[in-house]
């Protein structure tokens, strides 16, 4: 609608906000209200004769909703500041028809209860956000990211397309409650395939490839969706092929959880080594996809070996922190955004010192990086903790069980320390120290609805971090929905650790007021002056001399050079009187490299060959057509 | 009531302790050395004085002495001292202290980051490195520690009636353990061979040049800090080698304290002894932690379950 009104700006953005907000808000209370109350609702619709499009609302659907709706909603409101250049009207009321399409086609995606519904809701999905990504269309390399994100989201589909034709072949019907019917063989197939399509989609480690190229591209409020709640769909995915198999077999667990880890790793990896902000954020989804798949993981493992308490730990962890990972990443991608809105450079090392002039933003991405490292008392610790304590559970088990849970943990661990240092590193370069460029030096925030969405995200975090008992039941309701057998789920068990979280919380509150209190008395009627930073008896510093993002990460990456090749191109200082030199280094994400040697270019060579077929002859076209029919009217 | 007491006595001696490892050192020295109670004396004399500001730097620069201080001391509160019950336990609350001194790092880090200088730049780019590879040992051991007494708390592992008497069921093992601990510990507190706070040159320092830019109250706060957490990860190694729990609460108190200093003492030994490693090669030093752990994990479970 709001594409009627584009010759008049203000009234189009407006409406455009107003509409799609509106149409959050409702859909967030209904999905509230279903989650709590529980049960199931469905609808169909005919839809083309043969095929009739039917909806489902369980526990699980309602859970994806709510986060769904809710970033939804901010991101919308976000962007009413975010895009404020009137003479690009048209282009702004195109992208928020796309993004009213994107919105709606992930709720159809969750919510879609047969083969047909889904897939019909997922190419809208796809393609409404690939004409998001390439907005910004004039640059080549929006174009090439688009380009990349089309080919990922088409051969994910593919796939997914595939695993419900395997499905279909031995069912015959389109129906997603006769899958649980399949033989055992085809599951593994079915789940094999269809955990490709929708991790190409989630970024798992090696199908990520796409996303740090499509997330910066994107406007931000267009950025925080995809990365908080889209590629969320691509978990849905898999958990919902898991419940409808239902077949609790170790291997799916397994396959899931190793393919957690190594993401998990070397997604966070990778984003220490990005200069780029937003790419570094991309990465970060690769890494938190990471984490929630070691807990989906754990939980199938759990409910493979009949390890009732470990199986919905690992289940509502990895679901918790779906809602978890939207909060905070949509939270620093809108943070993101205001720095780049703000200073037109998305190059961290050219920023510094955003904090002093940025109070509002800052400090919300802040709390949004103390949240996506895992630290108490914020949300993602809440999460993080629930899966460490199911991977313990799992140490009860036989040997490869003991094993992969030990690397779960372990890779945990691995994880949690490098998203400390990287987001160290963000915050420190970005948001503290003195500017390192004219435009960090005068940058300002600006746009009430751009604060508003970021103050309740930061707000959410910290609610979910101190109080995870409101939250966690939520997620228990979304797991009592897979259908693992464990009907009902007590709640008391569960309460008492979110009681302990709480408590902690609290504990960790009280000190530190005390010593808050403490510091005041200290510093009464004390002087203090201000002066400048002391460098080591060294007299003339320049903000140039400050530690750069790639200096900070450059030793940890040196230990993960195997799997991150750093290719540096620096000439060196010369001579007694130097000249000019200069530093750029790249770090190589070796699934793309692999990619494109293995997979991409025998495809192309292949295609090349093929190349005589098409020659521009019509009348040989028409001969092809002539073949094929008569090659049919032989076959069928 | 005797955790409280317990508690508060660990944070009064904290100071004391460090100051040991300082007279072990000058012991070695041939020299004389500072007074035991050396840390007290500084620590009063930060607590008088006011302090400086660096004009780059912002509120987090004021944060970061506290946060790193609460959660010090938020930490002791879960450690069972002398194998009393600590003041807080629940199920899973060694996470939450790991994941506390994580908090607290992050904070030293940022505040080191707010200053712009490149040494504190360069100093936290090492803070944030090797405690990486700590917490994977930390976690392994923990591992261990969870399939050995199938619980997830410290006081389980360090008080009651059943602390992880590792001597008897596992005590080859143990030995391992105990050095990885104390690799950690060496690594975590920023001794030597990991970093030595006392060298004259800030480029080779970690924990020392980030805080260099801090003073009075807000450098005491810091300081203390670091003891607590010194004093934390010394009492697990001292309960992981003297698992004895006396039934008075005076004599436990005096045959851990004692321990507890040998702890200490040996830590003023390795820093007498050795020099500090290459940069490079202490990511080397770390790992060997963790494959002390990890073997420690993989004989206990061939040969004792």
């Amino acid at each position: 609608m709001p594409l009627f009104f584009w010759r008049r700006f203000v009234l189009m953005k407006t409406m455009a906000v107003l509409t799609i907000g509106a149409g959050c808000l409702l859909g967030l209370t209904d999905a509230a209200v279903k989650l709590i109350h529980g049960g199931s609702y469905s609808a169909a619709f005919g839809y083309l004769n043969p095929f009739y499009l039917s909806f489902r609302i369980d526990a699980l659907s309602a859970f994806f909703l709510i986060s769904i709706f809710a970033i939804c909603l901010l991101a919308v409101l976000y962007s009413y500041h975010y895009v404020d250049h009137a003479p690009d009207a048209l282009r702004i009321a195109v992208h928020y028809l796309f993004f009213s399409l994107l919105i709606g086609a992930m709720a159809l995606v969750v919510t879609a209860d047969n083969l047909i519904t889904f897939m019909l809701s997922w190419e809208i999905m796809s393609l409404s956000s690939f004409f998001l990504v390439i907005t910004q269309f004039e640059n080549a390399e929006n174009r090439r990211a688009g380009y990349l994100y089309l080919v990922f989201s088409q051969t994910g589909a593919m796939f997914i397309l595939a695993a419900f034709g395997v499905m279909f072949a031995h069912s015959g019907s389109f129906e997603f409650s006769d899958a649980a019917g399949l033989p055992e063989a085809a599951k593994i197939l079915v789940f094999v395939l269809a955990f490709i399509g929708f991790g190409s989609k989630a970024g798992v480690f090696p199908f990520h490839a796409w996303l740090p190229h499509a997330h910066p591209a994107a406007p931000s409020p267009v950025s925080a969706v995809m990365s908080g709640v889209m590629i969320k769909t691509g978990i849905y995915g898999i958990v919902r092929m898991y419940s409808l198999l239902d077949w609790h077999t170790p291997v799916f667990g397994e396959i899931v959880l190793i393919a957690g880890v190594v993401s998990g790793i070397l997604g966070v990896v990778y984003a220490l080594g990005q200069h780029d902000l937003k790419r570094l954020l991309a990465y970060h989804s690769v890494e938190n996809i990471g984490i929630i798949l070691i807990g989906v993981g754990i939980g199938m493992i759990g409910a493979a070996a009949d390890q009732p308490i470990m199986a919905v730990l690992g289940f509502a962890g990895g679901l918790l922190h779906v809602l978890n990972h939207a909060i905070f990443k949509s939270l620093l991608f809108m943070g993101a955004g205001m720095v780049l809105h703000a200073t037109g450079t998305r190059a961290i090392d050219s920023l510094g010192g955003l904090l002093k002039r940025m109070k509002i933003t800052g400090t919300a991405f802040l709390i949004g990086s103390l949240a996506i490292s895992g630290l108490p008392p914020l949300n993602g610790f809440v999460s993080e903790f629930l899966i460490y304590l199911a991977g313990f559970h799992g140490l009860a088990l036989g040997r490869i069980d003991f094993g992969l849970c030990v690397v779960a943990i372990v890779g945990l661990a691995i994880i949690g320390g490098l998203a400390l240092a990287c987001f160290t590193k963000v915050v420190g370069v970005v948001f503290q120290g003195e500017p390192r460029s004219q435009a960090a030096r005068k940058a300002h925030e600006k746009g009430p609805a751009m604060f508003a969405p970021m103050i309740v995200l930061a707000a959410g975090c910290i609610a979910i971090g101190v109080f995870p008992g409101f939250f966690l039941p939520m997620a228990l309701k979304a797991v009592s929905a897979l259908g693992l057998g464990y009907d009902p789920i007590p709640l008391a068990p569960f309460l008492q650790l979110t009681g302990n979280i709480t408590q902690a919380a609290a504990l960790i509150f009280v000190v530190f007021l005390l010593i808050l209190a403490l510091r005041y008395f200290l510093y009464r009627g004390k002087t203090v002056t201000r002066t400048g930073t002391w460098g080591c008896g060294f007299t003339r510093p320049t903000v140039k001399m400050q530690y750069t993002g790639s200096s900070y990460a450059a030793s940890i990456l040196e230990f993960f050079r195997p799997a991150a090749p750093l290719t540096e191109d620096h000439p060196g200082v010369r001579g007694r009187f130097p000249q000019k030199t200069h530093y750029h280094s790249h770090i190589e994400d070796i699934a793309e490299r692999y990619q494109g040697a293995v997979f991409v270019r025998p495809v192309l060579a292949f295609f090349d060959r093929l190349r005589w077929l098409q020659h521009g002859d019509i009348h040989l076209y028409i001969g092809y057509i002539l073949l094929a029919i008569v090659v049919l009217l032989f076959f069928v | 009531m005797n955790s409280i007491i317990f508690l508060t006595l660990a944070m009064l001696l904290a100071p004391l302790y460090a100051g040991l490892i300082i007279k072990v050192k000058a012991f070695f020295g041939g020299r004389k050395g500072s007074p035991l109670l050396i840390h007290y004396y500084t620590l009063a004399k930060l607590l008088k004085k006011g302090s400086v500001y660096s004009t780059s730097t912002t509120v987090i620069f004021k944060l970061g002495p506290m946060v790193s201080l609460c959660t010090a001391a938020t930490a002791l509160m879960f450690l069972p001292i002398a194998g009393q019950p600590p003041l807080f336990s629940f199920t899973g609350d060694v996470i939450l202290v790991l994941y506390l001194f994580g908090l607290g790092r992050f904070f030293t880090i940022a505040a080191a980051m707010d200053t712009a200088s490149p040494f504190e730049g360069m100093g936290a780019a090492r803070e944030a490195y090797f405690p990486i590879i700590c917490e994977a040992t930390l976690f392994m051991i923990l591992i261990l520690f969870y399939t050995l007494s199938g619980e997830l708390n410290l006081a389980a592992y360090f008080s009651g009636d059943r602390p992880l008497a590792l001597w008897q069921t596992a005590g080859a093992p143990l030995l391992f353990v105990v050095i990885a601990f104390f690799i950690v510990l060496l690594t975590e507190n920023s001794r030597v061979p990991v970093d030595d706070p006392t060298t004259h040159l800030e480029l080779t320092m970690i924990h020392e040049v980030m805080v260099l830019d801090h003073s009075g109250p807000d450098f005491a706060f810091i300081e203390l800090g670091a003891f607590f957490k010194l004093f934390f990860f010394s009492t697990l190694v001292a309960r992981l080698i003297c698992p004895v729990t006396l039934t008075h609460p005076a004599a436990a108190a005096v045959l851990f304290l004692g321990v507890l200093g040998l702890v200490y003492v040996a830590v003023g030994v390795t820093e007498s002894v050795m020099a500090r490693y290459r940069m490079d090669k202490v990511p080397q030093f770390v790992l060997t932690s963790f494959a002390l752990a990890f073997f420690a994990t993989v004989i206990t479970l061939e040969f004792l379950r």
